[in-house]
């Protein structure tokens, strides 16, 4: 009886966290298929005759002047494809320079090793908005600014450091015995590596890059600063909130749209997500 | 096959010397096992035989050749490592073919080498699964297999067995030893358990703080230890110690030894090296008797404490009583049937031909009662 009071209390509790997480979400999806009209309406329109045409707007499909909000133009799908070569491209550049570091940091002993890492971690603590200006003038310069290529770069502040972090703790998981054994098996350095430790690393790996890859799709700032036509989808939803039109209902569409990729990602990745989010602490 | 050896190898890490000059010679298709207590360097000396570890100085010779500054991978050994080390993302088959492929062989040889070792060590219906559906006792075999696929010249061994059950301990133990007769190659095995060691080695090194302090036959070690060190460590419970009140020099090939008040006894035991200061009487609790022997012997009280009745064997602690040595704890191994009680005081004596005498800094003095065998 007293247990069973308990749980129920729990269950309610579970409800309260589940619909304050979901209402924003609900909400917006909500907005999203809703007529101008109703989105301002007071009270609030819970039931309403959904529509299509913040998506067309979006992708520009519907006829100019026969929206609602007359001729614009708006091609949302490039900003969504930008996102996708930049953080992609900040994945896997992260990966290909950030897991052999991971790997050094794991098995060897250098001078200055945690003094290194420390400083490798230290990036994330720096503010955006701190290095953002500096790197304006480095970008326009070099002529970086406005790249994907420059784009990509930049977003290792956020990304090398938490694929190193993370793929240290998953090398330092695996027993070095593993090694020593396939050491002793007849393999040399590089088949140790290609036929042991990236097969063995490979879960949690796709968990720490579904991790970082989030990171980047939703930054914002540096997009901000260092890109005109190139920008990412954070960026571009901004440039959705035009004044002196009504326009909530096609952010919402913009919104969704920028959800459904990390989405499809994590659906894919699911299993690997667990373990990239509760890495080292699972032993 | 072919036989290894070191020479003045030295082990630092940083500052710490984890082997100190050790010179070893195993022989050919020898069963050699390094034993210590923990820290003693014994699983070092294996990795550097293997290559694992960077040796500071000296060399390790295998097949007659230096191996030095070999590669691991090129000095055709194996080893089982005392987590197994089996590669949990491959199926047993693919980790018994990792060696074979590693050296690049066709895939008939590996084939045929696989399923010989499968069938050598009945785990043929394993080879499908992965390591983590396997038992613990299986998990070793197919480690061992992995490690005899390829047919090594030497054979490394870091505390196979620690982690398997007391029952399966024993079991695979008599099955390393009917392997090694059946492959005959040359094995190094390294192991905290004293048992393990006089059960399956041709010889034993007995290795202490990066030292080695003695090489010999299990009957070697047993009978004939040459420090205080070895005399307690080989054999369990470990050998008893009571300082002697008075101690002279005998003939050539004796010496006596007395306490408190009780006749001086002779023992055959030369003291030629010993100097100065007092010495210490061993004795194995085995070699205690409870009626009085026909030979000489040395005769306590004894105060029993606790007695653990084991069956085949009864294990008596107690605390001599009336003596200058009193309180010295004895342990007392009885292999009659017997039932001791706890608090009682016994007579005990110990027959003169087993005892060893210890000088102040523990060497062994020479006995001259050991097995004429060899």
């Amino acid at each position: 009886m007293h247990s069973r009071s308990i749980s129920l209390l729990l269950n309610v509790l579970v409800l309260i966290v589940v619909f304050v997480l979901a209402f924003p979400i609900v909400w917006i999806l909500m907005n999203s298929f809703k007529q101008a009209a109703d989105v301002n309406s007071y009270p609030p329109a819970f039931f309403f005759q959904p529509t299509l045409e913040n998506y067309k707007v979006l992708f520009d499909i519907a006829e100019a002047g026969a929206t609602n909000y007359g001729t614009i133009k708006i091609q949302f799908l490039k900003p969504v494809t930008s996102s996708v070569i930049i953080s992609v491209g900040a994945v896997l550049l992260s990966l290909i320079a950030g897991v052999p570091a991971g790997y050094a940091l794991a098995r060897y002993n250098f001078q200055g090793k945690e003094d290194l890492a420390f400083f490798i971690l230290g990036f994330r603590f720096a503010p955006v908005l701190l290095v953002i200006i500096p790197m304006f003038q480095f970008f326009q310069a070099v002529g970086l600014y406005d790249s994907y290529l420059g784009m990509i770069w930049v977003y290792q502040l956020i990304t090398l450091p938490m694929i190193i972090w993370l793929s240290r703790s998953y090398v330092e998981d695996i027993p070095l015995e593993i090694e020593e054994a396939a050491a002793i098996c007849g393999a040399k350095r590089s088949q140790i590596i290609i036929k042991v430790v990236l097969p063995l690393l490979r879960p949690g790996l796709v968990g720490a890059s579904l991790l970082v890859f989030l990171l980047a799709w939703h930054n914002f700032a540096l997009g901000l600063i260092l890109t005109a036509k190139n920008t990412p989808v954070t960026v571009a939803l901004l440039k959705l909130l035009n004044p002196g039109v009504n326009f909530y209902p096609v952010v919402s569409a913009g919104l969704v749209v920028s959800m459904i990729v990390p989405i499809c990602l994590i659906l894919l990745g699911q299993r690997h997500l667990e373990r990239g989010l509760t890495f080292g602490a699972l032993k | 096959m072919a036989g290894v050896s070191t020479s003045s190898l030295v082990k630092k890490y940083g500052a710490f010397t984890a082997l100190h000059g050790i010179d070893l010679e195993i022989k050919d298709g020898e069963f050699i096992v390094f034993v210590g207590p923990s820290g003693s360097g014994k699983s070092t000396l294996l990795r550097c035989i293997a290559g694992l570890e960077q040796i500071a100085s000296g060399s390790v010779m295998i097949a007659g050749e230096d191996v030095s500054d070999v590669d691991p991978a090129d000095r055709g050994l194996s080893m089982v490592f005392q987590n197994y080390a089996l590669f949990p993302h491959m199926s047993c088959r693919a980790n018994l073919e990792f060696p074979l492929k590693s050296e690049g062989l066709p895939l008939q040889d590996r084939e045929r080498m696989v399923s010989s070792v499968g069938k050598l060590l009945h785990i043929e219906e394993l080879l499908g699964r992965r390591p983590a559906e396997l038992s613990g006792g299986q998990r070793q075999r197919v480690a061992i297999g992995r490690a005899i696929v390829k047919e090594p010249k030497v054979f490394l061994f870091d505390e196979p067995l620690s982690n398997l059950d007391a029952e399966l301990r024993i079991k695979m133990r008599v099955e390393i030893t009917k392997l090694h007769r059946q492959i005959k190659n040359t094995i190094i095995y390294v192991t905290h358990d004293q048992v393990e060691a006089m059960t399956m080695a041709d010889r034993i090194v007995v290795l202490r703080e990066g030292k080695i302090e003695q090489v010999g036959t299990p009957h070697q070690l047993y009978f004939a230890p040459v420090n205080q060190f070895v005399a307690t460590f080989i054999g369990a419970p470990q050998m008893n110690l009571i300082n002697c009140d008075s101690a002279i020099r005998g003939d050539a090939k004796t010496t006596i030894v007395g306490f408190g008040d009780a006749p001086k006894t002779t023992l055959p035991i030369g003291g030629f090296e010993w100097t100065d200061g007092d010495l210490t009487l061993g004795f194995r609790p085995e070699h205690v008797v409870l009626k009085e022997p026909e030979g000489e012997a040395i005769h306590f009280r004894l105060r029993t404490d606790v007695v653990e009745h084991l069956g085949a064997v009864t294990n008596i602690y107690g605390q001599i009583s009336g003596s200058s040595a009193e309180h010295t704890d004895i342990t007392v191994a009885n292999h009659t049937q017997i039932y001791f009680q706890e608090g009682k005081e016994i007579d005990i004596w110990v027959p003169v031909v087993d005892c060893h005498l210890f000088t102040p800094d523990g060497k062994s003095l020479k006995r001259y009662t050991v097995p004429p065998s060899w």
